[in-house]
């Protein structure tokens, strides 16, 4: 397999990690916590998801539609019931509240759908390129025959759509103007008007629908089973670091690049090494903290 | 356990400690070294494994306490510390594993090295992160907790892979006359050993040292400004409590003679942080006896298991959204646990 599929395959990763982690950052940015429960919003959207597709005779987009709305809605009440009501406690109470509440609903989620892996069924349409010419370097090769399967699409298509929907958002809404006001200073942004509860309601509500179409999205790639989540949530983070966190456009940046990272060390890794490749993840993460822990859209979290 | 968990909070120096440790470890000798042998009720083994247990992680929760109780440091990768000491002092004494390196060293001289690469390994993470802002130290060090879990996995030649590394030796089963007199003997000598450590650190933070500890917690910026080296004291503090995990990390192998991934996982740290949470970080006493409730409820649920109609795998589920919901509970509503100092935290109870 050449380079090039392995590109795609990063591509692809690095769009639903990069939904993912728009809303992860953006409440990092504006609660000013790490949401460790933030990959299990992943596995509940997907469930509904799975759930309205299984159960009413929806087309496939109205399912998504519904995992959204589930998503914004559980995260929301989560919110409120969680996190909102201890967040002058600081950041480092919120994170290990998020982790306690991850762990108790990854067991939740289990115990309600079982241990198995689902997926959605849908019909899978795969557009092959043969025929490129081989460009081999030394045991790899940098061309080489590609295919792209209409899910690829599907996937980097809704990456898209939302980037330019939050581009939307952020720069052409009072609501986004007021996201970003606040993610810079909240002081200020309250001083001049803000209602900073709705603008932090808002924020967990849209961090639950880009949870949600994220966790379609890996179902419709590969599958769900309650761990997907958990097993996810250390690439968005690691993608939302690297991406300065709090920045929605580094997150999308980071994203990319770890996804890339992910296949192209799956692909070059020996073989009973797969397991390291998502510790190449988190080697990125270290490394990144280390190096420059503003991350590439330069924001401190260093305090000495 | 049984005496740690006694807990009106006077004697500060720990000689009490000390002196309990040390007729615990006196104790264990006559049972190992003796030809005395004990038989235990068959019903009472599961609460000699889950105790024994708890010595192993009542170490771990002391070296933690160190590092976020006294000096503030979100460790949240101890596992690591814990699985490397264990890998190490695994590797450094095997006899002939199935799987991975065996050098088939004498077992002291396994369990000191355990502790060296352990506190080597804490250093490492330490001069590198310990700079970071509080909860980007715990991200960075729940990460390098996963990577090396997933080095463990992968290098099969070396960590034997998911079986992990076996035929360690099990000095006290060897020394004893029977397995109860052994499981005995063990408990014991944990137990002995978890006293020490309390003597140990509570001795430390008694000291003007611990003083400086509490203070880099309470106000980084003012105890720089008194002249304290405040980066020095949190690498120090970092490292004693990656030590002492690599301590319990080798005294778990030398007791199950083979470690393999599967015991070293997330759940390990989540564990000793909420026993350390629920007792109330900053209390030695406190933090062991938060754990001591912890790991109760793992034995109370061993039994519920029999009597609810429910399998053990949902039963497993079942434990851990409680345990989950008892951390989120502990911060919101106690957040200086059961028997900490909330002035001294500096938390709102």
């Amino acid at each position: 397999m050449g380079l090039l599929q392995n590109v795609i395959f990063g591509l692809v990763t690095g769009s639903y990690i990069a939904v993912a982690a728009i809303g992860f950052t953006l409440v990092y940015g504006i609660v000013n916590m790490i949401n460790f429960a933030y990959g299990e919003y992943l596995t509940v959207g997907a469930f509904v998801g799975l759930l309205t597709a299984g159960t009413l005779p929806v087309p496939l987009p109205v399912a998504v539609l519904v995992a959204m709305v589930g998503g914004g809605v559980a995260s929301l009440v989560l919110a409120r019931l969680f996190f909102t009501p201890i967040n002058h406690t600081g950041p480092v109470p919120m994170l290990l509240t998020s982790i306690g509440l991850g762990i108790a609903l990854r067991n939740l989620i289990r115990l309600v759908a079982g241990r198995n892996a689902r997926y959605f069924d849908t019909e899978t349409a795969t557009f092959r390129l043969t025929g490129v010419p081989d460009v081999s370097v030394g045991p790899f090769d940098l061309l080489g025959d590609f295919f792209v399967t209409s899910e690829h699409l599907v996937v980097v298509g809704c990456a898209v759509g939302v980037f330019l929907a939050l581009h939307g958002l952020l720069t052409r809404t009072d609501v986004g103007i007021a996201m970003r006001a606040m993610g810079d200073d909240e002081d200020l942004a309250r001083v001049r008007g803000v209602d900073t509860q709705r603008i932090r309601d808002s924020v967990w509500v849209l961090a639950g629908v880009l949870a949600g179409l994220a966790g379609v999205l890996v179902a419709i790639q590969t599958n769900v089973s309650a761990g997907t989540g958990y097993s996810h949530i250390l690439q968005i983070l690691a993608a939302a670091i690297l991406g300065g966190a709090g920045s929605p456009y580094g997150a999308i940046a980071g994203s990319y690049i770890i996804g890339l990272v992910l296949s192209l060390s799956t692909a070059f890794l020996p073989g009973g090494m797969a397991e390291l490749s998502s510790a190449m993840a988190f080697l990125i993460l270290v490394v990144v903290l280390l190096v420059k822990p503003s991350g590439l859209a330069a924001r401190e979290v260093r305090e000495a | 356990m049984s005496v740690a968990d006694r807990l009106p909070l006077g004697d500060a120096a720990g000689n009490g400690a000390l002196l309990l440790g040390a007729v615990c470890v006196l104790l264990a000798a006559v049972f190992a070294l003796t030809p005395l042998v004990v038989s235990l009720p068959g019903s009472l083994y599961v609460f000699f494994e889950v105790a024994i247990l708890f010595a192993v992680y009542g170490v771990l929760v002391l070296g933690l306490d160190l590092q976020y109780g006294h000096t503030g440091l979100v460790n949240f990768g101890h596992v690591a510390f814990f699985a490397v000491g264990a890998y190490a002092v695994a590797m450094l004494s095997a006899r002939d594993s199935f799987a991975g390196v065996s050098l088939g060293l004498p077992w002291p001289v396994a369990l000191a090295g355990g502790v060296v690469v352990a506190a080597l390994l804490g250093a490492a993470v330490g001069a590198t992160s310990v700079r970071l802002r509080d909860d980007f130290l715990a991200v960075a060090t729940l990460a390098t907790a996963e990577i090396v879990h997933s080095l463990f996995v992968s290098f099969e030649g070396v960590f034997g892979g998911n079986v992990g590394i076996g035929s360690v030796p099990q000095p006290v089963s060897d020394l004893a006359g029977d397995a109860d007199t052994a499981m005995l003997a063990t408990l014991l000598l944990f137990g002995g050993v978890t006293l020490f450590t309390l003597a140990a650190v509570t001795r430390l933070t008694e000291a003007p040292y611990g003083r400086v500890l509490r203070a880099i917690r309470a106000d980084e910026l003012v105890t720089r400004s008194v002249g304290k080296s405040v980066l020095t004291y949190k690498m120090q503090s970092f490292v004693y409590g990656a030590a002492l995990a690599g301590l319990a990390g080798g005294l778990f192998a030398l007791y199950t003679g083979a470690v393999a991934p599967g015991y070293f996982t997330i759940q390990v740290t989540v564990t000793v942080w909420i026993g350390m949470l629920l007792g109330g970080a900053a209390n030695h006493r406190g933090v062991l006896a938060g754990l001591a409730v912890i790991m109760g409820l793992r034995l109370l649920s061993r039994f519920a298991l029999g009597v609810m109609p429910l399998s053990a795998d949902a039963f497993a589920s079942v434990r851990l959204v409680v345990v989950g919901l008892i951390l989120v509970a502990v911060i919101r509503y106690r957040p200086a646990g059961l028997w900490g100092d909330a002035e001294e935290l500096g938390v709102d109870t």
